[in-house]
């Protein structure tokens, strides 16, 4: 008969108080899981996106705004850019890939993208092309549009089904649809894990086309992709990539100097986001969780305690059959760590588990594919730290077990 | 077998703030006898007991089991002598309420026979002998009193120790379930050869005992030392 058998035991014998225990002890540990592991896959998420350009130029306003805007499909845009700009971009010849990107509408919430063919032709960083159709194909006609494999998902549109675009970035009761200019659904995207899933790709031509008809009044809303005539056509934004990496910064003042507009590159802007925004509430909700886990090991600690004063009889028993003082230790130990063993493996299972219950509404939220069951390292490291200090905390009850004489204990009553 | 000369120990002050010690000049008994320790409460029967498995150290004097004197023993030592030489019975049973019936016995098998190849056969055996083998998986709530006493003496006996040492194995049972419980554990002692050391205040019990060890004058005041009495310790 092992010890951890022995301690299996008296676990369950006194079931209630474990159970209250391991409860304590997984609370912190999935905190810390989640934050951990949220802040991990957040990263992760938002820099495959930010990846994806190594410039985007716009109107003037903030980097930021320019970058969620245009790259993550959130926030308001900045301001327009002269067509034009996007063309002498385009034929720069350190620019391997540019496309225009024009807003005004949506549908059921999701932003319509005015953009070009060659949209598509977008390669990823290993040279293959980063979007992949499921079903259909690219625009034919100026009112056919792609939908990111969310909004196929969520709105039920199939290949060849029409609907019509409302104004604004946003779905808002009472706004203007677009009755005179039905889209067809031409294609469907295959799920890509970013924020290009919950958005509808048209024409740059379809959105000027609408807006033009539209009242001018349009026009003044921020963001809007608006034209008067060719000459002075505008689009919201101009996503780019260069031959190489290293011209972003080079490319990015030319931009800014040479332009009305502004430059971003989206990794940057991310990061500082991460760093300056999201850093500090995560440290802070760490710093809760660390303090959970702290209470739990104290948790840990006060009820083996008690659970071997409780024993003390039981113990002295143990050591009048011939049990050595180490081997009353160990089983004390082995209860302790039974419970943080225990506590943790149900932390984690909490942790990630209500992560992957949280996927669908932060996909929807902000078209992060989060994997809720990933274990990134820095996870790793703090669950073998809640670990050790579990099995400090149940190192005291055991030495006290160790150092305790039989004799007196013997003739306490059961 | 078993051998105690000129032992004594400092037992602390009784309730009247008087100090005592445990003083036995000799005690000797010889492999395989039968003994039952008699006297008042508190006269010192459950702590000769104690010395000769080693859960209390004498101050002074010789402690001989199977030729070893325990006072030169290690605290681990004598964990280890109490495992392989002596098997503990109490009145209040002391069996482990978490663990069944078969369960404690094994415990009791997992700190006497280290080596033992197949204890959970051993066990069962045991606790057939002692009429609970349909009690295996019972846990001792489950059992009456005099059943508990019967795991007990089946723990006991387990890991083969060639002393069992009872103090007052029938005080907490009925006459009846008592005088059993006496015949079975002396009955055990002379098939296999076992020494028996038995602490009882029942005259019956200590009649039907072929040894009677009287222990009414173990217990003395303390005799003070010159220095404690100059300082009045």
């Amino acid at each position: 008969m092992n010890f951890f058998f022995m301690a299996w035991q008296y676990l369950k014998f006194r079931w209630l108080v474990s159970l209250l225990t391991i409860f304590g002890i997984s609370t912190g540990v999935a905190l810390v899981c989640a934050v951990l592991a949220l802040r991990h896959e957040s990263e992760r998420a938002l820099s495959r996106d930010a990846g994806l350009y190594d410039l985007v130029a716009g109107g003037k306003g903030s980097p930021l705004q320019l970058v969620l805007s245009s790259v993550y499909h959130l926030d308001s845009p900045t301001g327009n850019i002269p067509y034009k700009e996007y063309e002498r971009i385009r034929s720069d010849p350190r620019v391997e890939w540019a496309a225009p990107v024009g807003l005004g509408d949506n549908y059921l919430g999701y932003r319509i993208i005015g953009t070009e063919k060659h949209f598509f032709d977008l390669p990823d960083r290993e040279g293959n092309l980063f979007f992949e159709l499921a079903e259909g194909d690219v625009f034919q006609d100026r009112f056919d549009v792609v939908l990111g494999s969310q909004v196929a998902q969520a709105s039920g549109l199939e290949i060849g089904d029409s609907f019509f675009g409302t104004h604004g970035l946003i779905e808002v009761a009472g706004a203007e649809v677009h009755r005179d200019f039905p889209y067809r659904v031409s294609g469907i995207l295959a799920p890509s894990g970013t924020a290009q899933d919950r958005a509808i790709f048209g024409t740059l031509k379809s959105v000027w086309e609408i807006h033009e008809t539209e009242d001018l009044l349009h026009s003044a809303i921020q963001g809007s992709a608006i034209m008067a005539d060719h000459k002075t056509r505008e689009t919201t934004a101009i996503l780019v990539r260069l031959e190489t990496p290293g011209l972003r910064l080079w490319m990015a003042d030319e931009i800014r100097e040479g332009t009305d507009g502004i430059a971003a590159i989206p990794i940057n802007e991310i990061m500082r986001f991460q760093q300056g925004i999201l850093g500090p509430v995560q440290k802070i909700l760490l710093a809760i969780a660390g303090v959970v886990v702290a209470v739990s090991c104290l948790t840990v600690l006060i009820t083996l305690h008690q659970a071997a004063e409780r024993r003390r009889r039981d113990i002295a028993i143990l050591r009048s059959l011939g049990a050595y003082r180490r081997e009353v230790a160990t089983l004390v130990f082995s209860e302790g760590l039974l419970l943080t063993g225990g506590g943790i493996l149900l932390g984690l299972l909490i942790g990630h588990g209500g992560m992957a219950i949280a996927v669908d509404y932060f996909r929807e939220a902000t078209g992060l594919i989060l994997n809720p069951w990933r274990i990134p390292s820095d996870e790793l490291y703090a669950l073998l730290i809640m670990a050790l200090s579990g099995a400090l905390a149940s190192t005291f009850p055991a030495i006290s077990s160790y150092r305790r004489t039989p004799i007196d204990d013997l003739q306490l009553s059961e | 077998m078993i051998r105690l000369n000129k032992v004594s120990l400092h037992l602390g002050k009784t309730d009247h703030s008087l100090s005592v010690q445990f003083q036995l000049p000799a005690f000797e008994v010889t492999a395989g006898e039968i003994v039952a320790l008699t006297g008042p409460s508190g006269c010192g029967k459950s702590t000769l007991l104690n010395l000769v498995s080693g859960l209390r150290i004498a101050d002074k004097g010789e402690i001989i089991v199977d030729g070893v004197n325990l006072m030169k023993l290690s605290p681990a030592q004598l964990d280890r002598h109490r495992g392989t030489h002596c098997g503990m019975i109490f009145q209040t049973f002391h069996l482990l309420s978490p663990f069944t019936a078969l369960e404690n016995v094994l415990i009791g098998l997992r700190f006497s026979d280290r080596s033992q190849k197949y204890p959970k056969k051993r066990a069962i055996d045991v606790l057939e002998r002692v009429g609970l083998g349909d009690r295996l998986h019972a846990r001792p709530e489950e059992l009456s009193v005099g059943q508990r006493q019967r795991i007990a003496i089946a723990r006991a006996l387990v890991g083969n120790a060639p002393i069992l040492l009872a103090d007052e194995p029938t005080g907490a049972l009925d006459p009846r379930t008592g005088l059993e419980i006496f015949h079975l554990l002396k009955r055990i002692a002379e098939e296999d050869n076992r020494t028996l050391l038995l602490v009882t205040h029942d005259p019956s019990i200590a009649r039907e005992m072929p040894n009677n060890f009287d222990c009414s004058e173990l217990i003395k005041p303390k005799e003070l030392t010159a220095d404690e009495e100059v300082t009045g310790s």
